[in-house]
Parts: structure tokens; C-alpha cells; sequence
């Protein structure tokens, strides 16, 4: 199974997404997002696993637990999406704004 | 998790007017080729291509973008009108996760932005 098909295979299910996105929020062990579902701790690792496993979650001790957090290197990816992306949204309304004179409401 | 840039802008002429602006070359890319109906053809400069998802003349475009290798973003231009024949444009464009995976999958051959159901895969 390729790197990509491991990652859609991983967030092919909901929990897994739920998972990912509070992980994205705050880095957490199993037993705290067990905590904030209807599923079992042993669950949550089963799926932690499948993330980790695809590239999208990393362990790092937490004294007597795991804590996972999302990988740096789709975070870093994302900030340079949304530097890149934005600067080009800006450069284009700027002009439209000069062509018919208008204000900017949001930076 | 979606990646998302926001902006807005309010502009002194009516909705029609700006309409016909961001849809016509120079305001999304030096060059524009849009088949202004869901599932047409989007092609820009730079070899970025695409397809539209959503039109409605004088107020909102959507439409999906992608340059070559990159992962595919959707970009939503809505025109509200305002008071005083004033306009205001804003603009989403969002790289769901998702989606960001499913086309990571180079494409046989188009080199282009999927087109159908699986792009729109856990949009919400």
C-alpha cells in the first residue's frame, strides 16, 4: 500500500478525522480523548495507530503515556499554503480595488 | 482540519459589474478560461486547470483549481449587494484535507484537477 493510500485510508473514517482535528488543536494521549467519545481508550489507540502509522500522527513520552501531536511537517506545509495563497488574494482584490476604487475590509 | 483563506471587499459599483470582471482574464489569473456551468472546464496560466462547481450569474462562482503536482483547492467568490449601489465580494478558498490526500494521487495522464464526487468527498 502506497504512502497516499495509507493516509485516505486513514482518514477515510470519521472518528479518525475527529481525532485528528482535536489532536491538531492540542496534542493528547488516548486516555484524554477517550474521555471525549463514546468509544474505548482501546479504540482510540487502535485508531491512533492507523494515523501514526499514515504519517499524520507522532508519539512522544509523557511520562507514563503517549502523547500524540500532528506531524510538523503538514502543519509547516499548511502555513506556507496559506502565506502563498493569501499574498495572491491580496495582490488580486488589490487591484480590483484600484480599478473601481473601493476599501478593503479585511486584511 | 481545512486549510482556509478568507478576505472581503467592498466595491462602489453593482454586483453584475464585478461579476463581469472577476469571471473575464486578469482578476483570477492573467489568463482565464472558464465554462461558466457546473462540471465545465476551468484553465488558467501556468498550466493551473480545474472545473466549476457552482455558478449563478451576479452571484457566486465556485470553482476547483490545481496546479500541476499540487494538491487542488476550492475557491468561492460570492457578490452581495449593498446599500448605495455598493458591492460586497468576498472570497474563500480552502484546501480540505481530504480532498488534499485524495488528489495527492497523481492523475494519469490529465495532470489536472479530478473532476466529480471524490473531489467533494468530506466538504462540508
Amino acid at each position: 500500500m502506497s504512502a497516499t493510500d495509507q493516509v485516505f485510508g486513514a482518514l477515510a473514517d470519521p472518528t479518525r478525522r475527529a481525532l485528528l482535528s482535536t489532536i491538531a488543536r492540542h496534542p493528547s494521549t488516548a486516555t484524554e480523548l477517550a474521555g471525549g467519545l463514546p468509544i474505548s481508550r482501546q479504540a482510540v489507540v487502535k485508531h491512533l495507530g492507523a494515523l501514526t502509522d499514515a504519517g499524520l500522527l507522532e508519539r512522544e513520552r509523557a511520562g507514563r503515556e503517549v502523547r500524540y501531536r500532528v506531524t510538523p511537517a503538514p502543519l509547516s506545509d499548511a502555513v506556507s499554503w496559506m502565506a502563498h495563497v493569501g499574498a495572491q488574494w491580496d495582490d488580486r482584490l488589490a487591484a480590483l480595488e484600484r480599478s473601481f476604487g473601493g476599501r478593503s475590509l479585511s486584511a | 482540519m481545512t486549510d482556509q483563506i478568507e478576505r472581503e471587499l467592498l466595491l462602489p459599483v453593482p454586483p453584475q459589474q464585478v461579476w463581469e470582471v472577476i469571471t473575464v482574464p486578469g482578476f483570477l489569473d492573467e489568463e482565464v478560461e472558464l465554462e461558466l456551468e457546473p462540471g465545465g472546464d476551468a484553465r488558467f496560466g501556468g498550466g493551473k486547470t480545474g472545473w466549476v462547481e457552482e455558478v449563478v450569474p451576479g452571484e457566486r462562482l465556485a470553482f476547483w483549481w490545481s496546479t500541476d503536482g499540487e494538491p487542488a483547492s476550492r475557491v468561492e467568490l460570492t457578490l452581495e449587494q449593498e446599500a448605495d449601489g455598493y458591492t460586497r465580494l468576498r472570497v474563500v478558498e480552502a484546501r480540505p484535507l481530504e480532498v488534499l490526500d485524495v488528489t495527492g494521487i497523481p492523475l494519469a495522464g490529465s495532470g489536472g484537477v479530478q473532476h466529480g464526487p471524490a473531489m467533494l468527498a468530506g466538504v462540508a
